[in-house]
């Protein structure tokens, strides 16, 4: 059975990339979806319960950080794995988002394909 | 008969000789006093010139009148006979009595002369001064009790300084009949002198120390002045409002209280008086403010105390101001690198993307893939583009090209190419022209063009599906409201917020009035500061642009000599103009 991914960014191009290179990449083992911001992605969320969420610390209307508490606050949510977009310069603030669990990283400005493809594989396993 | 005949020719000799010899003694001893008298009178010049210029010098490093007294004390013998000379100054806690012996004198002396001169300040002052201690010294020669001789000559002269009375200088004798009036002119003069140097000083010190109190009064920082055991001579306002002190006189306890774990104060003071250096604490975060902190010792720079410290002064900076801007900078900065390392970030990530996989193979995905990389390069073109305009703008080198041109064509033109955008997100764009525009106005048509597109693109991108946007233009009268002006030609317009238009003169005016979110007045006031646009513009990025368009559009409109305004109301819509004057 295929697992579900779930990215949450505002940057589309990003998003795509990302999506497409999951896809690609796991060669049918991912679903991959796509929200553009903290709210819409909840709802996804909240809908499709994905197996693991690729999240954009610094976004419009609700925040990585607010999407987070959120999303462990609820029991569908609370185990689920989360792995943060950010930039290098924003890892000093991700010290909640550690506490929040989550699993990984990738820093934005310098990600490859192939790192994150392994990451997902090894949390998805 | 030649002897008998003699005699009274001798005699008559004789009685000449002695007529002369008494005329000349006389007329010696005449001349003699009067060259006495010229030498008596010369030397009391001399001394009254010495005595005043020794006062003068004297007073002109000390304003102390106790030590102006002392001057005089000293050097009056030269000039006035007298057994004892003595004075009485008033200070707040006590009665300075000095009494400087010219010969011995028994006690009882010094004690009626202190007690004539107590009871002649009293009747000046018209106060009692019997409750108060009165401070004795006595110097020169010493007393003895075996001389029976009272007080036989007496003369009290009042010292006044700045109209008043602080004491009385007093000469007394053992001899009876000396010290007349007319004697004493000179004491007078010289009392006189040393009181009008020490108040001409006292002014000059009191101008002086209230123009220091103003300034220190005045200043923004704060401001706490010691002396050297610590203790708090001087704040301002300042400074009292840091420790949130705001009745009463602070004590440097106060301070050290409000302070602690943050600074400490006195360490700092001491450090500073004792090692005799300037200290600065940089940075303390206190109150929810930051504070830059200098510690200098005070030193004396005028009078007998030249050079010596005289205690410590704390002044705080306020810097949470700059450590604002500082932040709000480095905030620009790292956004700036975020926002042109994201789409650089992509184009390499689709360059890869393209190389590696089969993509190229996909028609459709590649020519996404195409547009996404147009897309990603336009987005850093256009701020890499708007960057260098406000680094230009800043720098004063802002190139207006005025040409003439026709603002309605110019209009029509921008409405027109935004025309495919407004209709795809559902939004009614038109033009409403005023009458009697004239024909050509004087502008940088490129520059201008990039304004009117600015305004129009943000008024399309913040309004919701089904909502207008209309461009405007008109002829503005000086005097006129442009809201009314607006309104006449039928168009929509936003007053809400908009600061008063009557001031403007005449001008084409053109505008933009959107039925978008609208802006809170907090926000209305950061539109235009460069460094808060493009914070906001980053969070807010579901919407296209840098954010820096706004400051440009007011750089470019103010280069031409106009002025740039909005009037918004949160939830019904906005109004942006721009004028160029006529």
């Amino acid at each position: 059975m295929s697992k579900k991914i779930l990215i949450i960014d505002d940057d589309k191009i990003f998003s795509k990339i990302l999506r497409d290179g999951l896809v690609a990449g796991g060669q049918g083992k991912y679903e991959v979806a796509t929200a553009f911001d903290g709210e819409e992605g909840f709802l996804v969320a909240e809908r499709e319960k994905p197996n693991l969420i690729m999240l954009d610390m610094m976004m419009p209307k609700v925040t990585g950080i607010e999407f987070l508490r959120k999303l462990r606050g609820e029991e569908w949510g609370k185990d689920t794995p989360v792995i943060v977009e950010t930039q290098l310069s924003d890892l000093e603030k991700m010290s909640e988002g550690v506490e929040l669990g989550v699993r990984g990283y990738i820093i934005k400005s310098d990600y490859s394909l192939d790192t994150i493809l392994r990451q997902v594989e090894d949390i998805l396993k | 008969m030649f002897q008998s005949g003699l005699l009274p020719v001798i005699a008559v000799l004789l009685t000449l000789y002695f007529a002369v010899v008494v005329f000349s003694y006389l007329g010696v001893r005449r001349i003699r006093r009067g060259a006495l008298e010229k030498d008596r009178e010369a030397k009391r010049r001399l001394y009254e010139l010495a005595i005043l210029k020794e006062v003068a010098d004297r007073t002109g490093y000390s304003l102390n009148i106790q030590k102006v007294l002392d001057v005089i004390v000293g050097s009056l013998n030269q000039f006035l006979e007298y057994s004892a000379v003595s004075y009485m100054l008033l200070s707040p806690s006590k009665i300075v009595f000095k009494a400087d012996l010219e010969r011995s004198v028994s006690s009882q002396f010094i004690k009626d002369i202190r007690t004539r001169m107590l009871s002649a300040l009293s009747a000046l002052l018209g106060r009692d001064l019997a409750g108060i201690e009165v401070e004795e010294t006595i110097t020169g020669a010493i007393t003895l009790e075996d001389i029976d001789e009272p007080v036989r000559s007496y003369f009290n002269i009042p010292l006044v300084i700045g109209a008043e009375l602080v004491g009385v200088l007093t000469v007394s004798h053992t001899k009876e009949g000396l010290y007349k009036e007319s004697e004493m002119e000179i004491l007078y003069k010289v009392v006189n002198q040393a009181s009008q140097a020490v108040t001409k000083l006292e002014e000059v010190v009191k101008t002086e120390q209230g123009k220091v109190a103003a300034m220190v009064e005045s200043m923004i920082e704060g401001v706490v002045m010691t002396d050297i055991d610590y203790r708090i001579i001087a704040t301002n306002p300042a400074a009292k409002e840091i420790i949130g002190k705001k009745e009463g006189a602070p004590t440097i306890f106060d301070f050290i209280d409000a302070f602690k774990g943050a600074l400490d104060i006195r360490g700092k003071l001491e450090e500073a008086i004792k090692l005799d250096k300037v200290l600065t604490i940089d940075e303390i975060f206190f109150n929810n403010k930051y504070y830059k902190i200098v510690v200098s010792p005070v030193r004396s720079s005028v009078g007998l105390t030249r050079g010596q410290i005289l205690g410590g002064v704390v002044i705080f900076h306020d810097i949470t101001h700059e450590k604002e801007a500082e932040k709000m900078r480095s905030d620009f900065t790292s956004m700036m690198v975020h926002e042109l390392r994201s789409p650089l970030g992509n184009i390499k990530k689709i360059g890869e993307m393209m190389r590696s996989s089969k993509i190229l193979e996909d028609k459709q995905a590649s020519s996404e893939y195409v547009s996404m990389l147009y897309e990603s390069s336009s987005s850093m073109l256009n701020l890499v583009n708007d960057l260098l305009d406000v680094a230009r703008l800043e720098a004063g080198k802002f190139d207006i090209d005025k040409q003439s041109m026709d603002i309605r064509t110019l209009l029509a033109e921008q409405v027109k190419f935004f025309e495919a955008t407004a209709q795809g997100a559902g939004i009614n764009l038109k033009l409403l022209v005023g009458e009697k525009m004239p024909n050509y106005v004087m502008a940088d048509a490129k520059r201008i063009t990039q304004v009117a597109g600015n305004l129009l693109s943000n008024a399309l991108n913040y309004t919701p599906k089904g909502g207008a946007v209309t461009a405007l233009c008109f002829v503005h009268k000086k005097g006129m409201i442009l809201g009314d002006e607006a309104a006449a030609i039928g168009a929509p317009w936003v007053r809400d917020n908009m600061p008063s238009t009557a001031e403007i003169p005449d001008s084409i005016v053109v505008a933009v009035t959107d039925t978008g979110e609208g802006l809170a007045k907090e926000q209305i006031d950061k539109l235009f500061n460069k460094f808060t646009q493009f914070a906001s513009s980053v969070r807010q990025s579901d919407h296209k642009g840098t954010g820096l368009g706004l400051v440009i559009v007011k750089g470019i409109v103010e280069s031409h000599g106009g002025t740039v305004g909005v009037g918004s109301k949160a939830g019904t819509g906005s109004t942006f103009y721009f004028t160029l004057p006529l």
